[in-house]
This record gives C-alpha cells, structure tokens and sequence, in this order.
C-alpha cells in the first residue's frame, strides 16, 4: 500500500530525481509506486540503456573551421560523429599537448563531445537519476574545461572514469579518482607542485570546497592547531591554515606524465596519466588535521592519508549531506540533513555510501512535500520540457550556448567553487530572459534540435487555442492551473474556441509549438 | 533600510540590466542630480599586488622572489611611493596606468585588505561584499555595503542591477537588481508581441521569486529598450566609443566596460556599478599570466578614462581584490593564497600621482605570520573615503559595522 501521491508532487519529485516525466510516466510511476522507480534509479547497470547507445552512436556534431594561414590544413565543415567519448587519456593527450599543429577547433573537440553527450543523457537517459547525480558531482568537483585547450581535453576520461563511475558509489574512492584525474591535477595546478615550495591550490580546494567545507575552516587558529577543538584527541573540529600547507606537501610528487624532465637523465612519457614521481615529493614528517605522520612513508602514502583524514571527517559528512540535501529537496531541513549526515557516516566503507545517502533523502516525506522548492536549472528546464513536450532531442551547438545563456555554461564555470546551487543565480534580468528564448527556440526548433508532438489530445478534431493550451498544460505537469491556463489565452490574442488550422498542417503545428513553449514559460514550469 | 523595489525605481523611469563581467548597476533617478559615479572593479582570484607594484630594490622581496614575478628595470617608476628608499615600480604590462598616475589621476594604496587572517577566496570576498572583517559575522550579516548604504537617499531611487552569477556582492539584499546584457542588439524577450503579452499576463498575477524576477525583468527590459539609439529602420545602432578610446586590448573585460560607458551616456543616473576581471589566482606559471592579467585592466582602465572624459570628474573606479599573494613564490612559477593586497582609485577627484596609505615592509618580523605582506590598509578605510567623496557625507555606521575609520589616507582632493 502506498499513499496516494498528488499528480503534480510527483511531476515535481520526477524532476527533482531526474529532468521531468514524459507525459504519463508520472501516473504510471505514482501507480507501481516511487519507492520502486528510486530503487531501480539507484542501480543503473552498464550497457543497461541500449536506446541511448543507439542515439549516441547515431549523433553527428557539427566541427567546422578555416583552413591553416599556411596551408598546413584545409578548411573543414562536416557533421561528425562522437568518436573521443571513449578514448583513454593517452589517445587524447596529442590534442592536449600543443605538439601536433591543429585547429583549435580539434582540441576543444574532446569536451564539445561531452557536452552533446551530456545533454543528450538529460533528455534520453532512463538512468535519470544518476545524470542529476553527475551534474551533482561535476559542480562539486569543478573543472572549468573552457580554461585553456589542454584541459578541454580531458573531460571525457575525467567524465567517464571519475565523475560517473562515483557518482552515487563511495565518496572515498571518488575522491582519490578526482585527486589523480588529469583534469584536476591540471585545473588546480598540483601537477606542478614540488617539494620546497609546494602549490598550495589543491590543498586549500580540497578542504574548503571538495571535503569540511568553509564552515570548518577555524583560519582565527592560523597555525595553532592544539587549539583547535577536539585536536588534543586527535579528532580536530575544523581546518586551519597550517592543514592546507601541510596537505600541499603530502601531494607533492601527484602529477601527469607531460613529458617533463624528472632529473638530467629522465624524462616523463607524454601520455597525460597519473604519475607519482617520488623525486618532487616532500617525504618529511608532517601533521594533518592533528594526525601526525610518519616521515618518508611508502609513495603516495601521504597524500592517501590525508584523503582519508578529510573523507572520515564528520564536517565533510556534514557538508556534503546537506549539500545533497539542498539540491534534491531545498533548504536544509535540519532532521533530514542530520538523518543524512548519520548514514553517510554509517556508510562510509560501503561501496554504495553516496547511493544509500541519496536513498534516504528521497524517500523522506521532506522530499516529496517539496514541490516547487527548486528552480530548474537551465539545462534541466531544457530537458524537461523537450521530454514532455516529445522533442525528440537532438544536441547542437545552438541549444549548448542557448543554456549557457541562461546562466549555465555547461563544463565551464570558472572558480573552482562550481556553478553555486542557488536558484538566485538563474533569476536576473538576462537570465530570465534567455530561458523564455531557450524554451521557445526549442519549440520553434532554432537550433536544429527537433520538433514538438503534440500530445495526444490534439491529434483527433483540429485544435483551438483552448483544446491546445489544456493539452500542453496536462503535458506539463501543469493541468492543475486554471490560472496559467487564463493568462495564456487572454495573451495569445486568438479566439480561443476559433480552430486554429487544418490537423497536421505545418501552421498548425508551428501555432501549437508556440503555445507549448508560451505554456511552459508560466512562473510555475522555472520550479520543481 | 532601502524601500524602493525596482518596480517602484522603473516607474520612475529608471532600468538597467547583465552580462558576463558587469555584475552589478544601480541608477538613481534622471530627475536628480546623479551623486558620483561610483565603479567597483573585482580583480577575483587574489591579484598579486606585489607583481603588479613591486617593491623593487626591497631586498627581502628579491630573496623571496623568482625574479619573473617581480617587476624588473622594464616597469614604470611610481614618484611619490609609499616608503622612502624603496623603489615601487609598476608592471610594465601597465602603460595606461603609469600615465593616469603620471597625470595624478590614479591612487595606489598598497598592503589593502581583510584585516581578518583569511586565505579563503570565497570567504574573503563573503566578508568585503557584506563590509565586514570578521568571518563569525558572516552569519548574522546577510546584506551588502553598498545595499546598506542609501547611496539612493536624494530624489531618486538606488535601482541594483544584479549579476547573471552571482547577483549578490555589495547590492546583496537590495529589493532592486539588475543585470545586463549587451545592448548591441536591443533586449525585448524574443517572441514579439504575442509572447510579451503572455509573459506580461503570466508573471502579473503570480507570486514567489521567479514571478518577481520574471516581472522586474521585463519592465527592466523594455525601460532599457526604450532608450537605446536606434538609426532610421529601428535597428539598435552599434556603440561607439569617443575619442581614441580603444577597448580592444581589454579582453574580457572590454564588454562590459562598454556597458558601462553606454549606460553612463544614455543619462539613466547611474550610480553605481560593479564588474569582475577574473584570472588572478595564479598558482602556476604566473608571469606569462599575470602580464596578460595586467594588459587587461591596464588597456580597459585607460579606455574607460578616454570615453568618458566627459565624465572624468563625476566618477570614481575603485580596482581591488579578496586578497594579495605569498610573498615567497612556489615552485610550480607562481604564488599561493597571501594577505595584503593592492587597490587602485581612480577619478577626476582623486588626488592621484602618489601612493598612498602606510606600508609594512617584508622583513620577517613585519610580515603577517611571517609569511605574507601585512593588511595595514584596511578595505573599510578606502570605502569609507571613496562613499564619503561621491556622497559629499560619511557613510551610516551600519555600512562597516564595528568598523571606525582610522586617520585619512587623503585619497581625494579638497
């Protein structure tokens, strides 16, 4: 038995959980019941999502470009399929390391591959949880992979092999996958780092951004660490300055091969990989987070120890808790964030902690009482009204910038905190702006992404404006507002019981596409 | 407490909007006398204040130093610098700057910041966007400086043009905020007259924070549509710039420094804007960056004199950031997270040509910690002088509370 959900709760949980129901997959699931559809969410199994294979391999992304000032290429423009998705870090280096001339076009290739990919998933994926959970992670871990060409060649390895494969499995593990991906090593520069005068970057992020979080940081102790709480027990409240130092020395040594000299004698391969390089690392003893190690440890034990020190660390159970907790449910529901904080320290050796976390969040009653808690962000906006409105989705260039935009450049935030998750940062003027473009370009097909169907409601007798709006609103989730309804038509200027045109004709068509985008633009579609 | 909400500032015929880089703008009512036109320009990222003004023959500095993150021969000698026998020399990707201080234009005031130990970025900046030095206020400081500062308090309204990121910063907790796009191609909500009825119809009535946005939004959008210069067929004409100003070699920076420019001529009453150069957190490889960094801000401070020379004397651009750098480079050629910074005031008022404020000195007993250049110029301080100069008053003692403004740094004339 389960209790009778309210139609538009679980319009609102599907996409708080996922990008939004196709139209009837919300009555269905409510019917079998959430808990199932959560269960089967959270255990997505590989090679699992043969459609999606299908329309992967089937995509063509458009590169184009000049030919080379002095001839060294011709100018190309073709639609090409995603064949780096799967490459490993060594077939994509060449792109990466400035060696091979090519267009600039060649080395961004690697990341626009993702992001046609990523937003192919959103729409298409049955494993829509686990796509809200990687977009989870990639903020959380932040890359900004339109910093430079060499980075934007490492976001399909940092993509499939570190964000994904983690993203609802053992925060531990994904936080070493995160600590030795060449995209990070890059991004925050430890790659660099030798012992002496060691890069403090990575350190400083690791702390205040991927593990306690600000809150912990107690920098009015500066280097006093036995006065920090709890650090005379060994079990020290938060971090303080001398942590980060100390940290930046246990990752000295954590590097990429890029080829470059290790001594007189020797020199790194070029392959872009994870590499500890023993010379560059600072082997004396040192203390984190009131942890005493040992000097001249076996490689990589330092830098271990402290993603164990911070992973164990009940602030970075906290933090992460109720950040998982805003995103899906709003807020910080102080009982639920202390629910989840417990059973993300309960779970921490389970190979599915983050999955067991995400679990119990959203079978709590906070999360399904939540409806219209969130704003959807845009690409998550352009997700859910391409799946209720029957766009058959096809990524471009076009849809990519029209969500960047709206405030969301996907991949490519700048500072290392990630796209914050505060519904604010969609609100202003432009951005309210451009997600009313965003969900009439889709409509209206300006980037070449695929037409509405219509639902099915208008397929019989030709369509008004009434029939059309009612039709759109049910699709939407929204059938339970008169009020939008009456907006939309006293706007549209059309009579509302006049036919609008012959069934099936393309005007038609492209009048009902316009009033499935006017319908979604209602101040009640931008939540969830 | 500020009541207007920008619904009330745009029926009085004020707007304004966002886009990358210009995060915030607020107007003050056409009918008034617009008060100094204050701009604040965010270096984020922690600029190095010393490879941007090193203290050049300073001998603990050179020790510290790789010698490619200090300014060398090639940088701009500054008369007038902040210690006797020390030689401050301004980075020599700087040459615009080096002649508005030539000309007394532009200030330097160096060891500025956080009096506050923090070497967190976003913190640090949480702290100067509230007017606070004291992470433990965080909690019990929602609002900005510049939201508490009633800087609208003559005829008319202090409308905020908030961020497309991060509509926070100064104006946080500011009922009016707003962004802008770039204006080149005028700013109506695609979709033409049908779809700005359904929106105007759809977002009225509603309720909560989306269908606020939504409605601030499109009145802001169509009071700015309004006013820009269209040619005989009703395009929106290009912006030009006056004079020789040339924003090309401002990169980034140069979009929304031509907003600004636009928006000040278009006489809305602006009074206040803010912008971000991101790029400055140059852990790695720093002189190569940070030269490109420098050329930036240089070429757009410079442009932005040139087009609003007409405007030279009514304005003030104040350029800082969260925090200095190490004083000791790593070995990965850069610098990590430090303390004491560097700010730049720039203004026709400004009494300029000198640097000006105290300096610490890098000996290791003076440095913070001993490790970094020391705060001695307190952020509050230059904020307090720079509103006390564009509002003719001092601020409220609500804008920096706790804070009392120490001895003048004397950074305007009169």
């Amino acid at each position: 038995m389960h209790p009778p959900i309210d139609p538009s709760a679980m319009v609102s949980a599907l996409s708080r959980a996922g990008h939004g129901p196709r139209p009837g997959e919300a009555a269905e699931i409510a019917r079998h019941g959430f808990g199932g559809w959560v269960e089967q969410q959270l255990h997505p199994t590989i090679g699992d999502d043969p459609e999606l294979e299908t329309r992967l391999a089937a995509l063509r992304l458009r590169i184009r470009y000049g030919a080379a000032p002095d001839g060294a290429w011709p100018a190309l423009d073709e639609a090409r399929p995603l064949d780096l998705l799967e490459r490993p870090m060594e077939a994509l280096w060449p792109l990466a390391d400035g060696k091979t001339r090519m267009d600039g076009a060649e080395r961004r290739r690697p990341r626009d591959e993702v992001i046609a990919a990523t937003v192919l998933r959103a729409v298409h994926s049955r494993w829509q949880l686990r796509e809200v959970l990687a977009g989870f992670w990639h903020d959380h871990f932040n890359v900004d992979f339109f910093q430079s060409d060499t980075l934007a060649a490492t976001l399909p390895v940092y993509d499939r092999e570190v964000i994904r494969p983690h993203c609802l499995g053992n925060f531990r593990r994904m936080l070493e996958a995160v600590a030795t991906s060449t995209a990070m090593l890059l991004y925050l520069s430890n790659r660099s780092s030798r012992a002496g005068a060691a890069n403090e970057n990575y350190g400083r992020e690791l702390f205040e951004l991927h593990s306690l979080g600000r809150d912990a940081y107690l920098n009015d102790r500066y280097d006093r660490w036995h006065d920090v709480p709890g650090a005379r027990d060994g079990k020290p409240r938060g971090y303080i300055d001398q942590d980060v130092y100390e940290a930046a020395r246990a990752f000295t040594g954590w590097t990429i091969e890029d080829g470059a000299g290790v001594d007189g004698k020797r020199r790194l391969p070029e392959t872009g990989r994870f590499t500890y390089v023993e010379a560059w690392h600072d082997g004396y003893q040192k203390r984190v987070l009131a942890t005493e190690f040992t000097p001249f440890a076996a490689p990589q034990a330092d830098g271990r120890q402290v993603l164990e020190l911070v992973a164990a660390h009940p602030a970075t159970a906290r933090h992460l808790s109720a950040k998982l907790v805003h995103r899906l449910v709003g807020g910080q529901p102080e009982k639920l964030v202390a629910a989840a904080t417990a059973e993300w320290l309960r779970s921490a050796d389970s190979p599915d902690q983050i999955g067991r976390v995400v679990r119990l969040i959203l079978l709590s009653p906070d999360f399904m009482a939540a409806k219209g808690a969130r704003l959807r962000r845009p690409l998550a906006l352009a997700a859910a009204f391409a799946r209720a409105a029957g766009i058959d989705l096809v990524p471009s260039e076009g849809l990519v910038n029209a969500i960047a935009a709206c405030g969301q450049r996907l991949f490519g935030w700048p500072t290392p905190t990630g796209l914050p998750d505060e519904d604010a940062v969609f609100l202003g003027t432009q951005a309210m702006r451009s997600r009313w473009s965003l969900l009439l370009g889709l409509a209206e097909n300006w980037w070449g992404t695929g037409l509405p169907v219509s639902p099915p409601g208008l397929r019989g007798a030709p369509p008004t404006p009434h029939t059309a709006v009612a039709a759109w609103l049910e699709a939407l989730g929204l059938s339970d507002r008169p009020d939008v309804a009456q907006a939309v038509l006293a706007g549209l200027g059309w009579p509302p019981d006049r036919i609008l045109g012959p069934p099936a004709s393309p005007d038609t068509e492209r009048k009902l596409a316009r009033i499935a985008a006017l319908c979604a633009m209602a101040p009640t579609f931008q939540s969830a | 407490m500020i009541t207007f909400s920008r619904r009330d500032a745009l029926r009085l015929g004020l707007a304004g909007l966002a886009l990358p880089g210009l995060s915030g703008l607020a107007f003050a009512g056409p009918a008034a006398e617009p008060p100094l036109l204050l701009v604040l320009l965010h270096l984020r990222g922690g600029c190095d204040g010393l490879n941007l003004v090193s203290p050049a023959n300073d001998p603990d500095f050179m020790a510290a130093r790789a010698s490619e993150l200090r300014v060398g021969d090639d940088g701009f000698a500054l008369a007038d610098g902040a210690a006797p026998g020390i030689d401050f020399r301004l980075h020599a990707a700087a040459p615009a700057l080096a002649e508005l201080y030539g000309a007394r234009h532009l200030a330097v005031i160096h060891a500025a910041g956080l009096t506050d130990g923090n070497r967190s970025h976003f913190v640090a900046i949480d702290m100067m966007d509230r007017g606070i030095a004291d992470p433990n206020a965080l909690a019990h400081t929602d609002s900005g400086w510049l939201a508490r500062c009633g800087r609208a308090r003559a005829e008319g309204a202090v409308t905020n043009v908030s961020a497309t990121a991060t509509p926070g910063g100064e104006f946080r907790g500011l009922a009016a905020a707003l962004a802008l796009p770039d204006l080149s191609g005028g700013v109506m909500p695609a979709g033409g007259p049908q779809a700005a009825a359904v929106l105007a119809n759809l977002y009225a009535g509603a309720s909560g924070p989306v269908a606020e946005a939504g409605r601030e939004a499109l009145a802001a959008l169509a009071a700015i549509d309004r006013r820009l210069a269209r040619d005989a067929a009703g395009k929106v004409v290009a912006y030009a710039p006056e004079g020789k100003a040339n924003y090309a070699a401002a990169g980034e920076l140069a979009r929304p420094l031509q907003v600004l420019a636009q928006l000040v001529k278009m006489e809305v009453g602006l009074s206040t804007a803010t912008l971000d150069l991101g790029g400055w957190d140059t852990h790695e490889n720093q002189a190569g960056r940070l030269r490109g960094q420098v050329a930036k801000l240089s070429a757009g401070l410079g442009a932005l004199w040139e087009d609003l020379h007409r405007w030279q004397g009514r304005m003030v651009v104040v350029a800082m950031s969260e925090f200095g750098r190490r004083l000791r480079s790593n070995k990965s050629g850069g610098t990590d997270h430090g303390r004491g910074g560097i700010a730049l005031v720039l203004g026709g008022t400004v009494l300029g040509g000198r640097m000006a404020g105290g300096w610490p000195g890098l000996t290791p007993e003076r440095l913070d910690e001993q490790v970094d250049l020391a705060v001695v110029n307190d952020y509050r301080q230059i904020m307090t002088e720079v509103l006390t100069a564009a509002d003719g008053r001092a601020p409220p003692p609500n804008v920096f509370p706790g804070f009392t403004p120490g001895p003048s740094l004397g950074l305007f004339r009169g």
